[in-house]
């Protein structure tokens, strides 16, 4: 059990140092969410609506957007120089290979989530502190689910031809319940209600995220095969 | 038997599958009786149903073959998971487009976001991404194995567009054949109808599902032998 913790954590643990040292993704995705959030402003009429009814919206079509494009990029190291083969023949569990990159992605995604808020928070006057929690548990697990699937497809496109254009049409319509669940939550958690009234979405957050990690966990074995 | 003759028997079955369908479109057009409240709108229920109902039964397929092949690794499987993906894009697409149809006219609008409707419009965009996966790689093998993971995590969608009427408000009438709560709900006419579609349909699927089978073999024949040439 130590040793599969110490697989995880090691593999994590590289591609965090990666990215800790280039900064491409981070860089590339912090500037997405928080050029979005800007387009946003002039693409509503904010006398017809309220900042404040369109923040969760907002918060989410950014993050599953600025996601894509960082997670499309999660294998993108391993494609050269036969990197790939290098982890492959690695004494380290494929399942323990995958839930390595879904941590480092997590923890990717979670940064830029924080800038995300704060992008939102300051553009358009919208307050997440009296539920900030709540809020964070909902991001939280919807960010499992998110990478979890993210990942398992990105290790897909990363082999075929067409590359990063084929992520959304095979991600989307998956993203769909958690999109449902995590927006109507955080609107909810926003407008002021609450915690009480989100257990019921956070618990299908739970359900979901779990389902998508244990199905990357059994199925990337699959994908990485020779 | 030889490739050529399941051929043989799968346009055989398709014949039967086509003279049925005429049936059943003759039986809905000039035979059932016209439903007291819908009026005569209803009478696309019959082809609705039959044609998501095909479109399911073959995502089905599509989701046993999926778990197989990645289990046995065998190529006719993974030839069958196609052939069954292709005929249920068709049959779905029948299914979305009626839909709306009968939508405008009993619910007043063309589209609304209830479950069931968002759930089978997002199950027949997955299957496209299934198509697309297996022929945007340079190997293969590789693509047969991207799709059978693509066909098996999809599956997960397949229940859930069963138990959206259940589970969640949905203004999606529930099933009226097959119910945990006593007989058929339907009048003897409208169901031998409604049955008729349902078998027409499903034979029409298997025969697709066939011919598309025993031509995808072929082109891996043909592969094969060119590969043995050059």
């Amino acid at each position: 059990m130590r040793s599969y913790v110490e697989e995880v954590r090691a593999l994590a643990a590289k591609d965090l140092r990666v990215e800790f040292r280039t900064r491409e993704r981070f860089a590339s995705m912090t500037a997405f969410v928080v050029l979005s959030a800007l387009l946003f402003n002039y693409a509503v009429d904010w006398t017809v609506v309220s900042p404040q009814d369109l923040a969760s919206a907002l918060i989410w079509m950014i993050i599953v957007l600025g996601g894509l494009l960082g997670l499309g990029r999660t294998f993108e190291l391993e494609k050269e120089d036969g990197a790939m083969q290098g982890l492959l023949v690695a004494p380290v569990r494929r399942d323990a290979l995958f839930l390595g990159k879904v941590v480092a992605n997590c923890v990717l995604l979670a940064a830029v989530e924080v800038i995300a808020l704060f992008a939102v928070a300051l553009f358009f006057q919208v307050n997440f502190i009296p539920n900030g929690l709540p809020v964070a548990a909902v991001l939280g697990l919807g960010t499992v689910g998110f990478v979890s699937l993210g990942t398992l497809f990105s290790g897909i496109t990363a082999g075929t031809r067409m590359g990063e254009t084929l992520l959304p049409v095979l991600l989307f319509p998956l993203l769909v319940p958690l999109v449902v669940f995590g927006a109507s939550a955080t609107s909810t958690l926003l407008a002021g209600f609450p915690a009480t009234m989100v257990y019921g979405s956070l618990r299908l957050l739970g359900a979901f995220s779990l389902l998508a990690l244990a199905c990357g966990m059994a199925l990337f074995r699959y994908i990485v095969e020779e | 038997m030889t490739l050529s003759s399941v051929r043989r028997s799968a346009l055989v079955l398709g014949i039967v599958g086509v003279v049925l369908t005429l049936v059943f479109h003759w039986m809905v057009f000039f035979w059932v009786s016209t439903e007291a409240i819908l009026g005569i709108s209803q009478r696309i229920f019959y082809i609705h149903v039959a044609g998501m109902w095909s479109g399911l039964l073959a995502f089905i397929v599509v989701a046993l073959c999926s778990a197989m092949y990645l289990w046995l690794r065998d190529d006719r499987l993974d030839e069958v998971g196609r052939a069954a993906a292709e005929g249920g894009i068709v049959f779905f697409a029948i299914g979305l487009t009626s839909g709306p149809l009968w939508a405008r006219l009993a619910w007043g609008t063309w589209w609304t976001w209830e479950p069931r409707l968002t759930l089978s419009l997002l199950a027949f965009f997955i299957y496209i991404g299934y198509l697309l996966v297996r022929n945007a790689t340079d190997n293969p093998e590789k693509g047969k194995m991207y799709a059978a993971v693509i066909g098996l995590v999809a599956a997960v969608n397949i229940p859930l567009i069963h138990v959206s009427v259940y589970w969640l408000r949905s203004l999606h009438p529930e099933p009226v054949v097959v119910r945990a709560d006593g007989p058929p709900a339907l009048p003897p006419d409208m169901l031998i109808t409604l049955m008729t579609a349902l078998l027409a349909w499903t034979i029409l699927l298997a025969s697709l599902i066939v011919l598309r089978y025993t031509a995808g073999r072929l082109e891996s024949g043909v592969d094969n032998l060119a590969l043995e040439g050059g």
